[in-house]
């Protein structure tokens, strides 16, 4: 009968495209759980360390993965080399301050089960032109939403070039006061991305807790805002791996250099 | 037996006479002239006998043809006086008290009904019945011609309206019997046949629901446009209600490629979550995916909904579902026909990737006056359609949920916890950014929420050739999640609450002016001015009264996300269609139009973080040739040409569709063409808490203007009781756009705060480029006829995209489903229609994280970040679903039905299908929690009509 056989095809056809199209086995997994995390950042001035350590699994409840112990670490200013030494389990360190300096580029290396890990990063230059207002900012008694904009003390520096910078205010009170409870799950020190920006406006729920704060502008580079700028608030639909610039491996090995001020956050009376 | 007669005898006169001359008449007149004797005859007469003889006498009297099964009636008495009246009030009387109903053919037999289901063997007898009085009446259905023909080759101009309302019907098709000519009316019911062979050829209409009508040309009749009235089938014939077009011996539907078409007349006949939902229904056929519970919109062939035009009366509808994404926001008894284009479509249509979804409304019933009611566990819906005046139509349809069990079912679904895989407890879901305040506190929700629409259309018949119609559509959907948080005491000191704001709300408005006008007998425009807004509105945020600071001193916080936008799109379009002869017909037109698009995203108290305002204006001209070379073969070229004004060129689009006829049952066809896109819907990437999504306009920077071409083919088997269909596609995409809004990390706490309220956040936006491919196969078996109906699907299907963001390979798109298998069964019984669906696919893909690992940034916060699969590397269960429906069908005396009482059953075995899954981090550990979709749920539907 004519239908039969017009079926007969129909399902030689759908079958013939089934076995074409029998689904590809996804390679992801091992390479990915294995790779090493670095964390290191060169500051002028401070001793050359470098953690590294394992991923976790995600049921870990550790803050860090295991520390990796008794692996090479070098770093090269592209003129010398030095070797770092394992002063605490996982942590890679160089005591010569001389070694990290301004205008220089610094590559890490090392290898780890077989292959090479590594990272390199450029010493930006030091911020110029850092200045606050006022060495005390005033918490008003009622954060009113009609003020919300309203700036109440500004931090400048000279950037003409719309580099990166990161300003990192750490609050150095041992036992910090709140401002408000509710946002009790700010922590006392917090960083500003500054987008390129010469200036930062302080308004009034700047801040969270009272008390003496270091305000520091890094000047920084990509993959310091890359690490920022990265969105780990996640559900299948929209996670993406985080941005790294270590190469076969995950993590930040980046240089900054930072100018210092002093700011007391208290209330205003 | 004892009966007398009194009659009126000069009506009987009359209608003796009219009798003689409907001999010459065609059929349609018939079934008129039948409505009209029962409404004029009136019966004065005193009845006591049988109920058979009753209706013999009153055959013989009135010269009536009334069929029924004897031998029950035989057994039925009927002892009546009855006074001056009207024959239609006899037949009711008597059939009502003896539990018949009685059904008029457009031929205009009268047929007695113990069961609607008698009514193909009554016919069958009555076709016997006729042949063994009078062969050669039976055998031509249709009367001699009462003349020589006079006018040979003539062009013929008509239109098919429903003869009970008046309303047109768009893609009935004509055609002259025992010729080649045949032809589908368009969207206003028209339709041209030139060089009929003479003017006593005979028509034949046939529209699905309705009865086929067929009726002889005469002298008369061919020089102005002639009605053709058809009459609605009894519900029992049972007819799919969506097919994939009907093949007849030569009208375009067999020609076109991938066109499926839904009348919603018969849709309380499937399985339903809340409502009856046009855009669902599709869901149903293959080639459209029918596994997205969260989108009403159509996922075509590999593309997103927003690839998918939606036109409703001529306006861009943006915003296609309420509830989010659960219903349609069209409401369907304000909605005439709707048709879907799957891909390869014609160049009247343009400004989109994947696919177009015509929606047209009804204009209202232009004879009486009829209103309308649907009720359901979710929402509540009234229609009105009145004549205004000779010339004038108003159709009304509102609609409203309340909050009733199923809307707060699925209320809860997105807005509650879901089950927790691994770990221990963790709080709230996060909607909104919930989840810092997670489930340690009491949470008092009292939200109110609901969705409204509104549909209205004015249609005024200026002239014969001229019509005007206005089209109003509103929709609104407003949730409020928003609660209070009553602070335990001694967290705060002060015991003060905390309000806690999330509220959405969207919607959309949109408007048409047509100009309808038939120029000549060749030749029709449509003229429109249209509008269509759309909106998105989020507050979310935190207020409270006083806290007290650890200072003692009160502070009140208000801490506000503002996300607003608003799209406004006016076009001005003008649509041809010339038939220059049998062989060719001209489509041809312009457009243009203005868009404006802003979006902002403030923060209560700090600062506008993105602030988008963007017009874009645009404008075009196409043209399409469809010829028909001869009965076999169809080709149709075109080409549609856009001027985009942000990227300052233009835009050319080939397009190409083709079919031939290797038998009468069996057709090749294929279509290809290149498609743009200037505005994306862009879809949040923290869907829950953000906007949904919102649109946006192509630029000359950073969103590109997307791009596709489709190569389509396809073979399709139609007989009278299957059709069996394959195609198979392949598509290419370039210009896609994914959207990233990115915090600029503060305060450090994880990072997965939420409602973290980081007074100095920043965000900065990413639009991502890339690539994409799509291709498949799908099968249908649809089997069309009998008690049993239904259809089997199978599709097999890939999409995929690249996006250099996520890496230099392919990878399985969102929407990307391997397999796709739906079964669609329908059984018919009396009164009673049974159905049972059954979807089966692969599951979406997704990316999941592998390990964790946290890095302490400069300000000494550590922070977590998750290393995670490829992207969409890993497969979510594959997802399931049985649906089943059982609904009554309330008919009138005279078999009409006015309504259906339904019983829905929502996946029936209470699979856990999974939407999506979430990651939280509490305590360095990472927490998955599956987001589901809906369970069993039953619903409840009653619709109603007044007439």
């Amino acid at each position: 009968m004519e239908i039969k056989t017009y079926f007969r095809y129909i399902i030689i056809l759908a079958s013939g495209f089934l076995m074409l199209a029998s689904c590809k086995k996804n390679s992801v997994g091992l390479d990915y759980i294995n790779k090493p995390v670095v964390e290191a950042f060169l500051v002028p001035g401070q001793p050359l360390s470098v953690k590294v350590y394992t991923q976790k699994d995600l049921a870990d409840t550790a803050v860090y993965g295991a520390a990796l112990t008794g692996l090479n670490l070098s770093v090269s200013d592209g003129s010398k080399s030095v070797q770092l030494t394992e002063s605490a389990s996982g942590v890679y360190t160089n005591a010569d301050l001389a070694f990290i300096t301004s205008g220089k580029s610094y590559t890490l290396q090392f290898t780890y089960d077989n292959v090479v890990v590594s990272a390199s990063t450029t010493m930006p230059g030091k911020p110029v032109g850092f200045k606050l207002t006022d060495s005390v900012f005033y918490v008003p008694v009622t954060i009113d939403p009609a003020y919300a904009t309203k700036v109440l003390a500004t931090a400048t520096w000279t950037n003409p070039d719309s580099l990166n910078y990161v300003l990192l205010f750490k609050n150095t009170d041992s036992d910090p006061f709140n401002i408000i409870t509710v946002r009790s799950n700010n922590k006392p020190s917090f960083q500003v991305n500054t987008e390129g920006a010469a200036i930062y406006n302080m308004t009034q729920s700047s801040f969270n807790y009272y008390g003496h704060y270091q305000v520091i502008l890094l000047r920084v580079n990509d993959e310091y805002i890359n690490l920022l700028k990265s969105n780990s608030r996640g559900s299948s639909q929209n996670l993406t791996n985080p941005p790294t610039n270590v190469n076969n491996g995950l993590g930040i090995f980046t240089a900054m250099q930072s100018d210092t001020l002093a700011l007391r956050v208290t209330l205003k009376q | 037996m004892q009966f007398r007669c009194k009659e009126n005898v000069p009506l009987m006169k009359k209608f003796s006479l009219l009798l003689l001359i409907s001999i010459a008449a065609y059929h349609q007149a018939q079934s008129q002239q039948t409505q009209q004797k029962l409404k004029k005859i009136t019966i004065d007469h005193f009845f006591s006998c049988q109920l058979d003889l009753l209706f013999d006498t009153l055959a013989m009297d009135h010269h009536l043809r009334i069929v029924f099964d004897r031998q029950p009636l035989h057994e039925m008495d009927v002892v009546e006086h009855f006074f001056e009246e009207p024959l239609k009030d006899v037949l009711a009387k008597v059939c009502n008290e003896n539990g018949l109903k009685y059904w008029i053919e457009s031929s205009g037999t009268i047929y007695i009904l113990k069961n609607t289901d008698d009514l193909a063997r009554l016919k069958q007898m009555n076709q016997l019945n006729l042949k063994s009085k009078d062969a050669i009446k039976a055998k031509k259905e249709i009367a001699a011609p009462l003349e020589l023909p006079k006018h040979f080759l003539i062009s013929l101009n008509g239109r098919v309206i429903d003869q009970l309302t008046g309303e047109s019907l768009p893609s009935a098709s004509v055609r002259i019997k025992n010729s080649e000519l045949s032809t589908t009316t368009n969207s206003e019911g028209y339709f041209t046949l030139l060089r009929v062979p003479s003017d006593t050829s005979v028509v034949e209409v046939v529209y699905t629901g309705y009865q086929t009508d067929q009726f002889r040309l005469n002298s008369g009749n061919i020089n102005s446009t002639l009605i053709c009235g058809l009459y609605s089938s009894l519900n029992t014939l049972n007819e799919v209600t969506i097919n994939g077009k009907k093949s007849g011996v030569m009208n375009t539907d067999s020609r076109q490629v991938g066109v499926l078409q839904l009348s919603p007349a018969n849709l309380d006949k499937l399985p339903s979550i809340g409502d009856k939902d046009i855009l669902r229904a599709f869901q149903l056929m293959p080639g459209v995916s029918g596994t997205n519970e969260s989108s009403s919109g159509a996922y075509v062939r590999g593309g997103t909904p927003d690839q998918n035009l939606v036109l409703l009366d001529g306006f861009t509808i943006y915003q296609v579902d309420h509830l989010y994404g659960f219903f349609s926001a069209f409401n369907a008894s304000a909605v005439k026909d709707v048709q879907l284009y799957k891909g390869g479509f014609t160049s009247k249509y343009g400004g989109r990737l994947s696919s177009v979804t015509e929606i047209n409304g009804k204009e209202g019933n232009k004879n009486e006056t009829n209103i309308g009611t649907d009720l359901s566990l979710l929402s509540a819906s009234m229609n009105l359609e009145t004549p205004l005046s000779p010339k004038s139509t108003l159709l009304l349809a509102i609609r409203r949920s309340y909050q009733g069990p199923l809307y707060d079912k699925i209320f809860k679904q997105f807005t509650a916890s879901t089950t927790t895989q691994a770990g221990g407890g963790t709080g709230g879901r996060g909607l909104g950014g919930r989840g810092g305040f997670g489930g340690g506190f009491a949470n008092q929700v009292t939200p109110s929420s609901y969705f409204y629409d509104a549909n209205a259309k004015y249609t005024y018949t200026i002239s014969q050739k001229d019509k005007v119609s206005w089209s109003l559509y509103t929709g609104t959907d407003k949730t409020d999640n928003s609660r209070d948080l009553g602070l335990p005491p001694g967290l705060s000191g002060s015991g003060a609450g905390i309000a806690i704001t999330d509220y959405t709300k969207y919607g959309n408005l949109g408007s048409s002016i047509k100009w309808f006008r038939q120029w000549n007998k060749k030749l029709y425009s449509n003229n429109y001015i249209t509008y269509s807004s759309y909106f998105n509105d989020r507050n979310r945020g935190s207020s409270g009264g006083s806290a007290l600071d650890s200072n003692g001193i009160a502070h009140s916080i208000n801490n506000t996300t503002l996300e607003t936008n608003n799209l406004k799109d006016e076009t001005f379009k003008s649509e041809w269609e010339w038939q220059a002869d049998n062989k060719y017909k001209l489509l041809f037109g312009g457009f243009a139009s203005h868009k404006k698009i802003d979006y902002e995203y403030t923060q209560g108290d700090t600062t506008q973080l993105i602030n988008q305002h963007n017009n874009a204006s645009l404008g075009g001209v196409y043209a399409e040739l469809s010829i028909d070379p001869n009965s076999k073969f169809h080709i149709q070229p075109g080409i549609r040409t856009t001027y985009y004004g942000p990227t300052g060129r233009p835009y050319f689009e080939p397009r190409l569709s083709a079919s031939y006829n290797l038998t009468d049952r069996l057709t090749v066809k294929g279509a290809t063409g290149q498609f743009y896109q200037f505005e994306n819907q862009v879809i949040r990437e923290d869907i829950l808490a953000g906007n949904r999504n919102f649109w946006v306009l192509s630029n000359n920077n950073n969103i590109p203007v997307g791009s596709s071409r489709h190569y389509i083919t396809g073979l399709s088997y139609e007989n009278d009781n299957f059709l069996v269909s394959l195609e198979g596609y392949y598509k290419t995409l370039s210009g896609l756009t994914q959207y990233t809004v990115r915090q600029t990390q503060t305060g450090g706490g994880g990072g997965f705060g939420g409602f973290g309220q980081n007074q100095t956040l920043t965000v900065t936006e990413d639009f991502y480029q890339g690539v994409g491919r799509a291709e498949g196969l799908e099968l249908l078996v649809q089997k069309k006829l009998g008690r049993y109906t239904g259809w089997v699907s199978y599709t097999l299907a890939k999409a995929e995209n690249k996006f250099s963001a996520f890496g230099n390979d392919y990878y399985a798109a969102d929407q990307d489903v391997r397999h796709e298998f739906k079964s669609i069964n329908m059984y018919h019984y009396q009164r009673w229609n049974f159905a049972a669906t059954f979807l089966f696919s692969t599951g979406h893909p997704y990316t999941a994280p592998l390990a964790s690992y946290t890095i302490k940034t400069a300000d000494g916060n550590p922070t977590t970040y998750l290393t995670i699969s490829d992207k969409n590397g890993e497969r979510l269960p594959a997802y399931q679903r049985l649906d089943m429906s059982v609904s009554y069908d309330l008919l009138k005396i005279d078999g009409h039905k006015v309504g259906s009482i339904g019983l829905s059953l929502f996946n029936v075995y209470n699979h856990t299908n999974i939407w999506y899954r979430e990651y939280q981090i509490q305590n360095n550990q990472v927490i998955t929690t599956n987001v589901n979709y809906l369970g069993f749920t039953p619903n409840i539907t009653l619709s109603l009509k007044w007439k």
